[in-house]
């Protein structure tokens, strides 16, 4: 009976400490930047689209992960490898994190690009700034008016491009999943370089971000055929969705790759990064991207948010690799083919 | 139009716009005079200061800043020969053999009026030219750029005094170092010895602080005398020399500042090419070519007028097209999306008194560089004449951070410090260091548009673009120019000894 109440009392003191556990985990885990210096490093130079998307938030990230500073460091070249190199070697501790475009990272490395020494399923993803759809344009006087008409050519699409950015491979993968043949013309010098070649004429269309085309397309300029997106959208009715419009045994291939578009500005971490780390920014994201703070700087200067949380994308991406089987060839042809 | 030009005017002189315009061009002086911060990061840096105020005041602050960094980076490629940026290069061929002959507050002054009257020519012949801007920018493409780049190659002669086979062989070096990292056309890495840092090739404005600024240093450093010794050359020189030189050679300045214009329009086509386009425009058409290089101040004007009306060409496509020409470009789109303006066509019909304000404050922004700059200019004049103990370290530092500062690798740095070195062995053996920066500037051009002429239009491209063929005429005839003339004058002196003996 003794021994039974000694259990007893045991237990009842032990109570409060057991229950409070998982609070205390993550207690811990929301602590875990408390007064400490997060660095992120912006895969692109100090101008470009990351790094005002980075500093956009920065101090919600501050607020949310209670850390003493976030520190923006831009680390451009290789169209982002160069940071992602950089991060694929970083201690796993959560205090370097790179931000940037997911999707070239996992096309480049797809594709065997010589720059990418990492793996990047086994990269830590964090979560999801925002994301722009992709849109195939043509030129406003262009006799193609569809991506029909793209099909029915008698020859091969003319398309002027950067070099192996994530259109080129995009573009690819559009030539093999949809039937018709690509000239891709490389050697231009960026995105305002291939819009006027597609205007004048010389190429016959470009795959860009939708806002970056959004006004060539409201003058009369550019004419939208096709939008590389997983899901419709009310902003574009009337425009084919890729995902749609292939043919059946295409579309795992091109909802990989519309999926991989979409992965675009995210926060990365190192791989085996420290789990109470992941958890801690994870949710100040969470909670930073639904900060009212944040979304009205958003909408002020017209820089839209689409969060997408961390767990999920690295399930997005473990499921991706079942599917890189069928993308990897065609990247690795489309190289070759300009080389 | 007449309208819009006012509205435009009206725009800009309110106390909050014309404030904002003062302290982006003091706020882009500063920068200016920083090796490796151009006119990029100075606005990048203001971006997120610009939500909430009047359309004009932003556009102010942002342009504003931009154009004060042109002058900025020709400061301390006439007084250091330490580039800025790629775009000040041209400066350090004439700009510096004046600081060390005394007569630096002459260039300075040039410089600063070959500015203003390239940003005020710039921006009448801008506003003269928008209904032809979006017809020129359509008929241009890479085979044309192909052409431009040629053309800049002739200046190479001018710069093989003494040995064209040494001028040749440092163009080559140049061509060789631009081809490091990954091609822009194959997408395979170059000479990169599987070095991640060598994927992104060697920075053209780090090479150039190596090659003129570091090297300038460690002669400096063992001959242990200041740039310009105040006991042997005495700054003779005065603001106003300078300022009546960038007016007398309007001539110049005009077909310069057209070129500046020209290239702006031409989105991929730089803005250290068009210094390089400038000063080859300014040899070629000079009856005394053979002063370049050793301090004539006609090679200061030309470069700074071309920048100075760079400027407004730059705007066009972004503002034609809604298609940003260049990084600096690229941000501006940013601040028009913030303030709710939608660049395109519409933009020179409907939206036109705002592009008369822009086209104002290049003109105002220009007169109040100009006057700052005119008014500093004998404070600046004297830095050159610091003892070289003191200058030595000060330079070397700012050329180093400057290195960092361009894409923040530390090592940078290092590359720095090897063309340092590289640019000493070749000014001691008489190699052209200008030969080499132009072989860089112009390799990528070539080979791009090269490239794109050939795949687009096939081998016979030159006569399907009669644009480009009647430019290789012009190229032809511009490069045979000073040798038909030596070759002249060569046999008038013949004829003359023949005559008197």
């Amino acid at each position: 009976m003794k021994e039974t109440r000694r259990k007893l009392m045991l237990a009842g003191a032990m109570a409060p400490v057991v229950m409070s556990m998982p609070g205390r985990a993550l207690a811990q885990a929301g602590d875990y930047y408390k007064d400490k210096i997060i660095i992120i490093n912006v895969a692109g130079g100090a101008s470009g689209g990351h790094t005002r998307y980075a500093r956009l938030l920065q101090p919600y990230l501050q607020k949310h992960t209670g850390a003493r500073e976030v520190r923006i460091v831009n680390m451009p070249g290789g169209g982002g490898l160069k940071a992602a190199n950089h991060i694929w070697r970083a201690k796993p501790n959560g205090m370097e994190i790179f931000f940037g475009n997911a999707s070239t990272l996992i096309l480049a490395s797809l594709a065997g690009s010589p720059g990418a020494t990492f793996d990047p399923t086994k990269f830590t993803f964090l979560g999801r700034a925002t994301s722009e759809p992709r849109v195939l344009a043509v030129g406003g006087k262009s006799a193609i008016k569809s991506i029909q008409d793209v099909q029915k050519l008698k020859r091969p699409f003319v398309y002027p491009s950067q070099g192996t950015d994530e259109d080129f491979y995009t573009m690819a993968v559009l030539s093999d999943a949809l039937g018709f043949k690509v000239k891709a013309v490389t050697g231009y010098e960026g995105n305002a370089d291939t819009a006027l070649a597609v205007i004048k004429g010389d190429g016959d269309g470009h795959i860009t971000g939708w806002s970056e085309s959004r006004g060539p397309i409201l003058a009369g300029d550019k004419h939208p055929v096709l939008m590389v997106t997983s899901a419709p959208s009310p902003d574009y009715p009337n425009i084919p969705i890729v995902t749609e419009f292939a043919p059946q045994a295409k579309r795992e291939m091109v909802r990989a790759m519309a999926t991989v578009l979409e992965t675009h500005r995210s926060y990365i971490g190192p791989p085996g990064m420290d789990a109470q780390a992941v958890a801690a920014f994870r949710a100040a994201l969470n909670a930073a991207m639904k900060d009212p703070g944040l979304l009205e700087e958003s909408k002020k200067g017209n820089r839209p948010v689409a969060p997408l949380d961390g767990a999920l994308q690295q399930k997005q991406i473990a499921e991706l690799t079942k599917a890189s089987a069928s993308l990897s060839p065609v990247l690795k042809a489309a190289v070759k083919a300009i080389q | 139009m007449i309208e819009a030009i006012v509205a435009g005017l009206a725009a800009l002189l309110t106390p909050q716009a014309l404030l904002f315009m003062l302290i982006g061009v003091v706020y882009g002086l500063v920068i200016g005079i920083l090796p490796g911060l151009g006119g990029v990061v100075a606005m990048a840096l203001l971006l997120p200061f610009t939500y909430g105020f009047e359309t004009a005041a932003t556009l102010a602050l942002l342009l504003g800043a931009h154009i004060a960094t042109i002058w900025g980076d020709s400061v301390t490629s006439i007084l250091f020969s330490v580039p800025g940026s790629a775009k000040g290069l041209a400066l350090c061929f004439d700009g510096y053999p004046m600081t060390k002959q005394g007569q630096a507050k002459r260039a300075l002054a040039a410089s600063a009026t070959g500015a203003l009257l390239g940003g005020v020519i710039g921006a009448i012949f801008l506003a003269l030219c928008i209904p032809l801007i979006r017809p020129v920018i359509l008929a241009l493409g890479p085979s044309e750029y192909l052409m431009m780049a040629l053309w800049g190659l002739t200046v190479i002669a001018t710069f093989s005094e003494g040995s064209l086979m040494k001028g040749l062989t440092a163009s080559v070096l140049g061509v060789l170092v631009a081809f490091v990292g990954m091609d822009v056309v194959t997408a395979t890495p170059r000479f990169t010895f599987g070095t991640e840092f060598l994927m992104e090739g060697i920075s053209f404005p780090v090479a150039m602080i190596g090659l003129f600024a570091v090297s300038e240093m460690m002669k400096l450093a063992i001959k242990g005398t200041p740039i310009v010794d105040r006991s042997l050359v005495r700054e003779e020189s005065t603001v106003w020399q300078g300022v009546r030189d960038g007016f007398s050679h309007w001539w110049l300045v005009v077909r310069s500042s057209l070129l500046g214009l020209w290239i702006g329009v031409l989105p991929g086509v730089g803005a250290s090419v068009a210094g390089l386009a400038a000063y080859a425009q300014a040899v070629q058409t000079s009856k005394t070519p053979e002063r370049f290089g050793k301090g004539a101040v006609e090679g200061v004007i030309a470069p700074d007028a071309t920048m100075g009306a760079n400027e407004g060409g730059g705007l066009m496509p972004t503002l034609a097209f809604g298609i940003p020409g260049g990084e600096s470009m690229a941000i501006l789109l940013v601040a028009f999306i913030g303030l709710g303006v939608v660049p395109g066509p519409d933009m020179l019909t409907k939206n036109l008194d705002l592009v008369f304000s822009m086209v104002w404050i290049i003109v105002i922004g220009n007169i109040m560089v100009t006057l700052i700059g005119l008014g500093i200019t004998p404070w600046l004049a004297r830095l050159p004449s610091l003892q070289a103990n003191l200058m030595v370290p000060i330079v070397l530092a700012v050329c180093f951070v400057g290195a960092y500062a361009t894409r923040g690798h530390i090592e940078d740095v290092l590359v720095a410090a090897v063309f340092g070195v590289v640019g000493y062995l070749m000014d001691k053996y008489r190699y052209s260091r200008a030969n080499f920066v132009i072989g860089m500037v112009l390799a990528v051009m070539i080979e791009r548009n090269l490239h794109i002429s050939l795949t687009l239009y096939g081998n016979d491209f030159l006569l399907e673009r009669p644009i480009a063929l009647a430019m290789l005429a012009f190229v032809v005839v511009t490069a045979a120019l000073p040798f038909v003339r030596n070759w002249r004058r060569k046999k008038r002196a013949l004829a003359a000894g023949a005559a008197s003996s």
